[in-house]
């Protein structure tokens, strides 16, 4: 559970080997919008590398990462949302 | 040498003719015990065609017929469905068997690899003595011992634009069962275009992924079931692209999600969902149509398995919306350009040659000061590596933390400012990029250290130093 003022992120396959972690809290609220560059800053690189290639997922439902803010039509992820970072795994 | 070489070649060739001659004879005897048991059925059962199964199809499936949503008719389906497996590897192997064993009617697999001692740990239908073998020759050899009834059909090559439409049209069902982005492009494009459900499925490490696209199979701008690129509209960067052979792969993780591609095949079998002109006849207007989900599998997570609703078609898809550009002729023709899209990784050369050293050449200066920086994951630096070297992975430089990229954190304090770094990773890709990194981070004090990838990595050091290196 998150706590207070913060949501879950969970990062799946290159996701995690990137950042070293399966998931964490990050405080809340953050426009869906920024929601890469916010993670680009802490995982430089990150934003090219991972996340445009990505599912993105909140509470287990599949969203569109808008690519800057369009007034209004921002999703806002609130605390104690889950949101899941999902990049395309092709191995089998 | 040479002379043992061509006797062992010949008593393999010896071998694999006497086991095909075996083969053959079990094909007759059991043929012949076929017509026995036939034969003595037709005693006591004048009408023959009173049935639509034969004796034995009634005790090979009744265990599944029996279950409610199977049934007779879902057991009728299955021996009318020809379904396609593409890629006779991790998750082709254990969906095959249960879909043969199930008594699909015709089940086709393509693969142009042959099985090699590596692939054994997973890929279940291939034996020890089947290495060297074509793996659709190994697969259906094991498949016809597990169910004869089945027909059997190999495309021994690899999926490509050119055959992919004669080979995916002869089939009702496709399962995605290979190992690459580009792959994963074509075939679900090849899909849209022929209107053909698609089960994908994927794992690397302890991970998997299950989706089941184009369901129901609609053409392109109709409201059927989304395809590869709706959900994943961009390719990842091909040099971030990881193969089983380089992430790594748990038996039996693949396992899971081969044998959940066969669950949903025959599911989507049985109950009638192949047919896409049934789908619309009986459709109507109020039919919902159910969400498309993705089944993640995380092996080591507190909640293994977890589902995520996807989306229904882009709109603008470039396959599957009323604005595709996608045409058969376009697919086969080879302008819709799959490598090009996903891009590819050239052997890396980023280095200058004065950047680089050999590895037979690293052995000789050994025995000076210096630090071997060994860039593999932790895993593999624990089942072999060389004395004295420091083990900082590749992805711990990915993220650009200082201390890391400039050495701090794991350089010894004794170390004197002009001796040498070498970077080594298994075969030499990522020890390049370090090597830049390191220099661009300054580690090189203005050139008075000398900071140096080993070329060819452990894999060269094995071919050039030392022979008993284990190759993993
Ligand atoms: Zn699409």
């Amino acid at each position: 559970m998150a706590p207070i003022g913060h949501f879950t992120v969970l990062y799946f396959a290159s996701a995690s080997s990137y950042t070293l972690k399966d998931s964490e809290f990050l405080p809340t609220p953050l426009p869906l919008s920024k929601l890469f560059d916010h993670l680009d800053q802490r995982y430089k690189g990150m934003k090219a590398k991972v996340l445009e290639s990505c599912l993105v997922t909140l509470n287990l439902e599949y969203v569109d990462v808008p690519e800057s803010a369009t007034d209004g039509q921002d999703l806002i992820i609130k605390e104690g949302d889950e949101v899941a970072i999902i990049p395309p795994v092709s191995s089998g | 040498m040479e002379s043992a070489n061509a006797s062992a070649e010949g008593l393999r060739k010896q071998i694999s003719e006497t086991e095909e001659s075996l083969r053959k004879l079990k094909a007759q005897l059991h043929q012949f015990e076929f017509q026995e048991k036939s034969d003595s059925a037709k005693t006591v059962s004048l009408d023959e065609h009173k049935w639509p199964l034969s004796a034995e199809e009634y005790k090979r499936y009744g265990r599944q017929m029996i279950v409610p949503s199977v049934g007779i008719q879902g057991q009728l389906r299955l021996k009318a469905a020809k379904v396609l497996i593409i890629g006779a590897g991790g998750l082709g192997c254990p969906a095959a068997a249960y879909i043969a064993g199930a008594g699909v009617g015709t089940l086709g697999i393509v693969d142009g690899d042959v099985v090699e001692t590596s692939n054994l740990h997973r890929q279940i239908l291939h034996g020890t003595e089947k290495i060297r073998w074509k793996k659709v020759d190994s697969m259906i050899a094991s498949l016809k011992s597990l169910n004869p009834n089945p027909a059997y059909v190999a495309h021994a090559e690899h999926i490509s634009p050119q055959n992919s439409e004669s080979i995916v049209k002869q089939y009702d069902l496709v399962l995605d069962c290979t190992d690459n982005p580009a792959s994963r492009y074509l075939i679900s494009d090849i899909c849209i275009l022929l209107q053909k459900t698609l089960i994908s499925a994927s794992a690397l490490r302890t991970d998997g992924q299950l989706i089941v696209l184009n369901l129901p199979p609609l053409p392109a701008g109709a409201e059927g079931g989304p395809c590869y690129r709706c959900v994943f509209p961009k390719p990842p960067p091909a040099d971030t692209v990881v193969s089983c052979g380089d992430g790594g792969i748990i038996g039996p993780v693949v396992g899971v999600m081969g044998v959940m591609q066969a669950v949903e095949a025959i599911k989507i079998i049985t109950s009638g969902k192949i047919d896409s002109s049934a789908e619309v006849a009986g459709s109507g207007e109020n039919t919902k149509q159910e969400p498309t989900l993705m089944l993640l599998f995380s092996a080591n997570s507190s909640q293994p398995f977890r589902s995520v609703k996807l989306r229904s078609r882009r709109a603008g898809c470039f396959a599957c919306s009323k604005d595709s550009q996608l045409s058969l002729e376009s697919l086969t023709s080879g302008s819709v350009d799959y490598v090009l899209f996903c891009g590819f990784t050239s052997p890396t050369k980023i280095l200058q040659p004065e950047e680089r050293i050999e590895a037979s050449q690293y052995s000789k200066v050994r025995s000076k000061q210096h630090i071997l920086l060994d860039v593999r994951d932790k895993v593999q630096f624990d089942i072999c590596h060389l004395d004295g070297s420091i083990n900082v992975p590749f992805s711990n430089f990915q993220g650009g933390k200082e201390d890391v990229v400039d050495g701090s954190s794991w350089i010894p304090d004794s170390l004197p400012n002009d001796a040498s770094v070498y970077v080594v990773c298994r075969l030499g890709n990522d020890s390049q990029v370090v090597t830049r990194k390191l220099k661009e981070a300054g580690l090189d004090a203005r050139g008075k250290r000398y900071i140096g990838d080993v070329k060819g990595g452990f894999k060269a050091w094995k071919e050039q130093v030392d022979q008993s290196w284990p190759e993993y």
